[in-house]
């Protein structure tokens, strides 16, 4: 794996570089305090030293919004939306956002391959930034520690005087190639950082909590002080629920079909038409979503579908931390099952 | 087949959301390839007797409305209520949180016996509402989309989840990163998240979901630096009508 | 874990075939059945107990049961009630409509692990639909089961579906037909109480016998209450669940209980399978 210095006055022409090769994607500053992923214009503009973006890259793969077909009434037939395959840098990401687009891939390539996703997935070029986690991020908890560098072409790992950029994958390499500014002198890595946030428990022993806390009295604590906003389902990167709307034209004769990001939190989500809510209160959506992060997916991939990026707490209004809802059933669990008087041992282990 | 024939009214509000409807400028001529006006006090004279369709804007506020309205929802196959002041009783509303005796006396003063009053009510509190086009002013997309489902002869779906939703959909900055309290938790979407997405917080002008939980709400705000009071202000601005019933008498 | 996704064959799961209404008929004031051809008239090729994506443009998608039987060749059929968006538009559409159809989609009932056996059908109000496509492929397999039994359940007379095939069915030698209503009429002769009114009396060899529930979601408990109290073994009994879907293909997430895509591993599901899954029942 070769390594090079990209020093800090060269960033700007490394990534007019990175234009030549293809569409380029990367963190821009978005509002007052926050950071969107977003195709890069102008090179000076990119942020590369930030916390997170509002929405992961999640959003280039399964769009917020998305046309799946043109509709004509009047000769009943319809038109497939096209998606074209096209060359995207994904410039500045960091590896749990990463990890959540391979896990996305196993969702829209097992069963049924999406082509969909799969199409606007294909060829694309991550280049992965390290990154000083703040007190949402927790990503160590669910096995990704800071430097892990799988799904990237490329890693840029922040030094003093810039940053020490890895060719990690022959793609990654081939985008290298060409580029004449790095400097011959490596600089020394930047201070040590560590996680502020973490998991009670790392991810490997999450199965057996999860295994007894579906009547965790935490369901119920957190749905008081839920609103049911829906804001942690549509920013996380590994949802990828989506509901499906037909838009008429004024002609009332075409329109399009159209999907868009849905979330199990929310009203409607798992009523049928005849009146029935299949999960009624927020405190059995709490569950389901929870549940779909680390023991659903997992029980089969052996990996948990939280990739710890801390956005469903960050953004969540009524602060209720995805954390401390998994720290709590730890407890809870320990408290219930670890932690109980010898002499009840039996009587417990007949609800093990 | 023949265009069904489409009556607008206004009951107590601003006109604004009928105003609404005239700047719909690029879509009119299309909308009325579709229908016949029949009725539109703020834009026409003509009158009939029967309806395909009636939008009515503004709340139930005197005895006289309530007979109107009873009139008009005889004459009305299908009856749409449009904007927060004929779906939810709106800002009118807020008068109802006081005695109607002193409201009276504040608005009419000395003249306050020639002009009897009642609090506040959306339509759907007199007569049946078939469907609602929600906002201050109505959402002109929502009102496109209400009227070509009826026209395709379908029921229009009813939004009911959060305007946060639509916020995360069109990735804007949350308003409480940039500092500011927002209704947005609570309250309908199908505004397309209008005001947030200009950097005006939510005030809950479409209504709340039907799962609202004030209580909760509140608490969000209060952790946001406002006080219980403005909490509640904020709250009450659009949804007094809702919040007046279940208070205790 | 990282997945190689150019291995991936895709497949474009979203676009509808277009079909046409060739017959519909009014069976009652909220039920109409719907005979659908596709194009060059060739069969669905499904299983009994799966459902397609009904596609109607500017009303969406909604999944409904195929009630024909797969001894049916060319049109399928439907049979829908009218109680949402798209099933009201659905009903305003006649003979030469054209529809939109994706599928079949699903699992269905196991046929060929039901061969030699008894076959037990419990249907309450639409829940007969899935389930006649069931009961026809016996009828037309009849020297590959054992007994057919029907309990069927509705709210009242005007409510039964299939009025013609009720009465085949009643005066079938082969057919065990026992029909139930909620609350009759005077003009009712028959039993009236709840589908579970039904199951005491029946004479059933118990390890022989397949049970076929399928009804609206309050049913169920009550109806495998009954099933226990007969002795009839968990492992022989196989239910339909309803689930909002949007996709059909284990992708938008609506229909899920659990980890268990209702649109993928059901709608029919065998029994101990879900007899511990919470949310399901």
């Amino acid at each position: 794996m070769e390594k090079y210095q990209l020093n800090t006055n060269k960033i700007e022409s490394f990534i007019t570089h990175l234009k030549n090769k293809g569409k380029v994607f990367a963190p821009h500053k978005s509002g007052k305090n926050s950071f969107k992923f977003n195709e890069v214009e102008n090179p000076d503009s990119v942020v590369l030293d930030y916390n997170r973006t509002l929405n992961s890259i999640k959003k280039y793969f399964l769009p917020p919004r998305e046309v799946l077909l043109s509709f004509s009434k009047k000769e009943y037939s319809f038109e497939k939306s096209t998606i074209e395959v096209e060359k995207k840098i994904f410039l500045g990401v960091h590896n749990y956002d990463v990890k959540g687009v391979l896990r996305l891939d196993y969702n829209f390539s097992q069963g049924n391959p999406e082509d969909n996703y799969l199409k606007r997935r294909a060829d694309s070029i991550f280049i992965g930034v390290s990154y000083e986690p703040d007190e949402y991020h927790f990503s160590q908890s669910v096995g990704i520690p800071l430097h892990d560098t799988e799904g990237f072409d490329i890693y840029l790992e922040k030094n003093d005087s810039g940053y020490t950029i890895s060719a990690i994958t022959e793609n990654g390499q081939s985008i290298v190639d060409g580029f004449d500014g790095f400097s011959e002198e490596q600089a020394a890595p930047s201070n040590h950082v560590q996680f502020k946030n973490r998991l009670k428990y790392n991810y490997n022993r999450l199965p057996e909590v999860f295994e007894h806390s579906w009547n965790a009295s935490v369901w119920e604590e957190v749905s008081k002080r839920c609103v049911g906003c829906g804001t942690c389902n549509l920013v996380c990167p590994t949802c990828y629920c989506f509901d499906v709307e037909d838009n008429m034209d004024l002609s009332l004769l075409q329109g399009t079909r159209e999907r868009n990001w849905d979330g199990c939190m929310l009203n409607s989500f798992a009523a049928v038409a005849g009146g029935e809510n299949f999960r009624e209160t927020l405190a059995e959506r709490q569950r389901h979503r929870v549940y779909r992060k680390f023991k659903y997916i997992t029980d089969i991939t052996g990996e948990p579908w939280c990739i710890g990026c801390g956005r469903c707490t960050a953004y969540c209004t009524a602060g209720i931390s995805i954390v401390e809802i998994v720290n709590d059933l730890c407890d809870e669990y320990e408290a219930k099952y670890l932690n109980r008087p010898v002499e009840q041992s039996g009587l417990n282990a007949a609800r093990l | 087949m023949s265009k069904p024939k489409v009556a607008f009214f206004d009951f107590t509000s601003c006109e604004g959301c009928q105003l609404n409807k005239l700047n719909l400028e690029d879509h009119l001529l299309d909308i009325l390839e579709h229908i016949d006006i029949v009725e539109f006090r703020e834009a026409m004279d003509d009158k009939a007797d029967e309806y395909d369709i009636s939008f009515i804007e503004g709340s139930i506020s005197t005895p006289s409305c309530i007979a109107r309205i009873h009139d008009i929802r005889r004459r009305s196959k299908i009856l749409i209520a449009l904007g927060a002041c004929a779906t939810q009783g709106g800002i009118n509303a807020m008068k109802n949180l006081h005695p109607i005796e002193e409201v009276r006396e504040t608005v009419y003063g000395d003249d306050k016996y020639l002009f009897p009053t009642l609090p506040a009510m959306p339509v759907s509190a007199i007569v049946k509402v078939d469907y609602e086009v929600n906002g201050c002013p109505m959402s002109t997309p929502e009102f496109l989309k209400v009227l070509k489902s009826l026209l395709a002869g379908q029921e229009p779906i009813k939004p009911d989840s959060a305007v946060c939703v639509e916020c995360k959909l069109r990735e804007n900055e949350c308003l409480y990163d940039r500092g500011m309290v927002c209704l947005g938790p609570i309250s309908k979407s199908g505004c397309g998240a209008i005001c947030p997405s200009f950097g005006q917080f939510c005030t809950g002008c479409r209504g709340l979901v039907s799962n609202a939980d004030k209580n909760a709400m509140i608490d969000i705000l209060t952790s946001h630096g406002i006080t219980l009071d403005e909490a509640k202000k904020r709250l009450l601005l659009f949804n007094s009508y809702d919040h007046s019933q279940s208070m205790p008498k | 874990m990282s997945i190689a996704i150019q291995n991936f064959e895709a497949q474009e799961l979203y676009y509808p075939e277009i079909a046409e209404i060739s017959a519909v008929k009014r069976f009652t004031a909220k039920e109409k059945w719907f005979e659908i051809t596709l194009p060059g008239g060739r069969s669905l090729g499904h299983q009994p107990g799966q459902f397609v994506q009904v596609s109607l443009f500017g009303a969406g998608e909604a999944p409904i049961s195929v009630t024909s039987s797969p001894t049916k060749k060319g049109a399928f059929e439907l049979c829908v009630r009218e109680v949402g968006m798209l099933t009201n538009v659905l009903h305003s559409l006649e003979t030469g409509s054209k529809i939109g159809i994706r599928g079949p989609f699903g699992r269905g009932f196991d046929v060929e692990s039901f061969k030699g056996k008894d076959i037990l059908i419990i249907g309450g109000g639409i829940g007969i639909v899935p389930l006649r496509s069931l009961i026809n492929y016996v009828i037309d397999n009849r020297k590959d089961f054992g007994r057919l039994i029907i309990a069927y359940g509705a709210k009242s007379p005007d409510e039964l579906l299939y009025p013609e095939e009720l009465v085949q069915w009643e005066n079938s030698k082969e057919i065990e037909y026992h029909v139930t209503v909620d609350q009759g009429t005077p003009e009712w002769k028959g039993n009236t109480g709840v589908i579970t009114t039904l199951i005491p009396p029946l004479d059933l060899d118990l390890e022989n016998t397949i049970a076929a529930v399928v009804g609206p979601p309050i049913m169920y408990k009550f109806v495998l209450m009954s099933l226990k109290t007969k002795r009839v073994p968990d492992e022989n009994i196989y239910m339909s669940l309803e689930r909002r879907m949007k996709c059909g293909v284990g992708k938008c997430g609506h229909c899920q209980i659990n980890h268990s895509y209702v649109c993928q591993e059901g709608p029919v599901y065998h029994y101990p399978e879900i007899k511990n899954l919470q949310e399901a029942i």
